[in-house]
């Protein structure tokens, strides 16, 4: 379970986020939803302990991440996985290094177990024939499945993406979006996405919040935002797509 | 209306006086982090050996470049300045304590500078924009161990053979145009050379090395961990690690040549 309380963040003189709260729970999809350059990628940063807040906590499976020096946070890292807006594959690595990249780096398995987890993941991402191809060969809706395999190597218990759909043609969108509904049911993994896309939230998340002007005024499950008489909510309801 | 403008200014100041010791602190810890992963190098050994070809082997050319053209180039014009005093003879002692002490060591350091320190910088700064350095927290490995301490290790190692390498290529292209522009025999060259070149000139010189790798390597790497602000972002990155890293160095090489010249 991953838990914000009360966090504020400051960029210079701009509050970015303003006591803010939430919790995912295990087994959940939460989506966290607002108009672009709002603070949505800054809260999975958060709780990856990436940037550290000016107050508040993020307790990650109940430790208080914030308080942990940057070596002591690996092992709370890898309990969940990350799946960044523009991938972060390494691009002078090839698709089946990338998948092995963390697992020879950080959990020094026996090669023969690397290799299996990385074809299990290549499977499962429809990649077959593309292990030996350098992300810049692929599709864009092929680098995030890539992106997707890497997060899912370590067997996390949480991944977080960011915008998973931003960028991609329909068809890819919505084969992302299957991917993640499908990894909830069978391998019972909690997720966080953080999205403009008020389509994918409906899709896929069991809750959401909605992040505005730095302060969360949603948070429930997915269902209840047509309930919400908040007119930043009605207004995404009726436009289905933020910023721009 | 002064007194406005003058709050204005002062307040500019404290806040650039502010960035300043607030980026200071930074690439200090920066720094200490990266020498203290050192003990890792084994883990990343192959890391190491890219970045040894990286900056050793692959700057052997422009490094020969250098140290040719300046080694020719002091032939040249102190061969001329002590002609007129009659002292040709000396042409190989002047030039050589030139090389091994000041212009073999700095420019190889300047060279350095320039290109390996520009594609620390490129490519940091990439991997930065790209977010492959977050990635790399966000899945539990440190950054500066991976990326930056086996570029440090390979400059400590590679730029010593390079300033030995600068300073033969040097002295060799200095001898050449002795012979060949002056008309001086190899002989009288190399014996001012030999006899009169002590343990301190090869101090001085080489001391300069492991100083120059460090201040290149993490300077720049610095300047491409912090880069923001798209491929521009960068670019301003690269350059700002080119330019610091080059000052630094010709700084320090007045600093080591003082400090080691008065205490040997």
């Amino acid at each position: 379970m991953i838990e914000l309380r009360n966090i504020t963040l400051k960029y210079g003189e701009r509050e970015i986020l303003k006591n803010v709260s939430l919790t995912i729970k295990d087994n959940t999809i939460k989506a966290i939803l607002g108009p672009s350059g709002v603070g949505k990628s800054t809260i999975l940063k958060l709780m990856l302990g990436l940037i550290k807040p000016n107050s508040g906590q993020v307790f990650v499976d109940g430790t208080d991440i914030t308080s942990l020096r940057e070596p002591e946070l690996y092992p709370i890292r890898r309990k969940m996985g990350m799946v960044f807006q523009g991938n972060a594959l390494f691009d002078s690595m090839s698709i089946s290094e990338n998948l092995g990249f963390f697992l020879r780096e950080n959990l020094k398995l026996p090669e023969a177990e690397v290799q299996e987890r990385v074809a299990e993941q290549i499977k499962f991402s429809g990649l077959e024939g593309y292990e030996d191809q350098l992300p810049e060969n692929l599709s864009g809706g092929m680098r995030k499945r890539v992106a997707i395999g890497r997060a899912l190597i370590f067997k996390p218990h949480m991944i977080l993406f960011d915008e998973p759909t931003a960028g991609l043609d329909p068809v890819s969108s919505k084969r992302i979006l299957h991917l993640i509904s499908t990894l909830q049911q069978s391998s019972n993994l909690g997720a966080v996405i953080v999205t403009h896309i008020i389509d994918d939230v409906f899709s896929i998340a069991d809750h959401a919040a909605v992040l505005y002007q730095g302060e969360i005024i949603f948070d429930d499950e997915t269902e209840k935002l047509h309930q919400s008489e908040h007119p930043f909510i009605r207004s995404i309801l009726s436009d289905k797509i933020l910023e721009l | 209306m002064p007194l406005t403008v003058i709050r204005s200014l002062e307040k500019n100041l404290s806040l650039q006086a502010k960035d300043f010791l607030l980026t200071m602190q930074e690439f200090f810890q920066f720094s200490l982090r990266a020498f203290f992963t050192l003990p890792k190098l084994k883990r990343y050994w192959r890391d190491f050996l890219d970045q040894a070809t990286i900056c050793g082997t692959d700057s052997i050319p422009i490094v020969l470049v250098s140290a040719i053209s300046i080694g020719s180039l002091l032939a040249i014009e102190v061969g001329n300045l002590l002609e007129d005093f009659g002292a040709k003879t000396m042409l190989g002692r002047s030039t050589s304590i030139s090389v091994i002490r000041e212009l073999g060591p700095l420019l190889m350091g300047l060279m350095l500078s320039a290109r390996f320190g520009s594609r620390n910088g490129a490519e940091l700064g990439a991997m930065k924009i790209s977010e492959q350095i977050d990635a790399l927290r966000a899945f539990g490995t440190d950054p500066v161990a991976k990326l930056v301490m086996p570029r440090l290790a390979a400059a400590l190692v590679m730029f010593i053979p390079l300033t030995a390498l600068s300073d033969f290529a040097g002295l060799q292209s200095a001898a050449y145009l002795a012979e060949h522009y002056h008309h001086l025999d190899p002989g009288i060259f190399w014996n001012a050379v030999y006899p009169r070149l002590g343990p301190k000139d090869f101090v001085v010189g080489f001391a300069k090395a492991p100083v120059f790798a460090i201040i290149i390597t993490l300077v720049s790497s610095y300047n491409g961990f912090i880069a923001k602000g798209g491929t521009a972002g960068v670019g301003r990155a690269t350059i700002k690690g080119i330019v610091v890293s080059s000052g630094l160095v010709l700084i320090a090489n007045f600093y080591v040549s003082k400090i080691v010249l008065e205490n040997m």
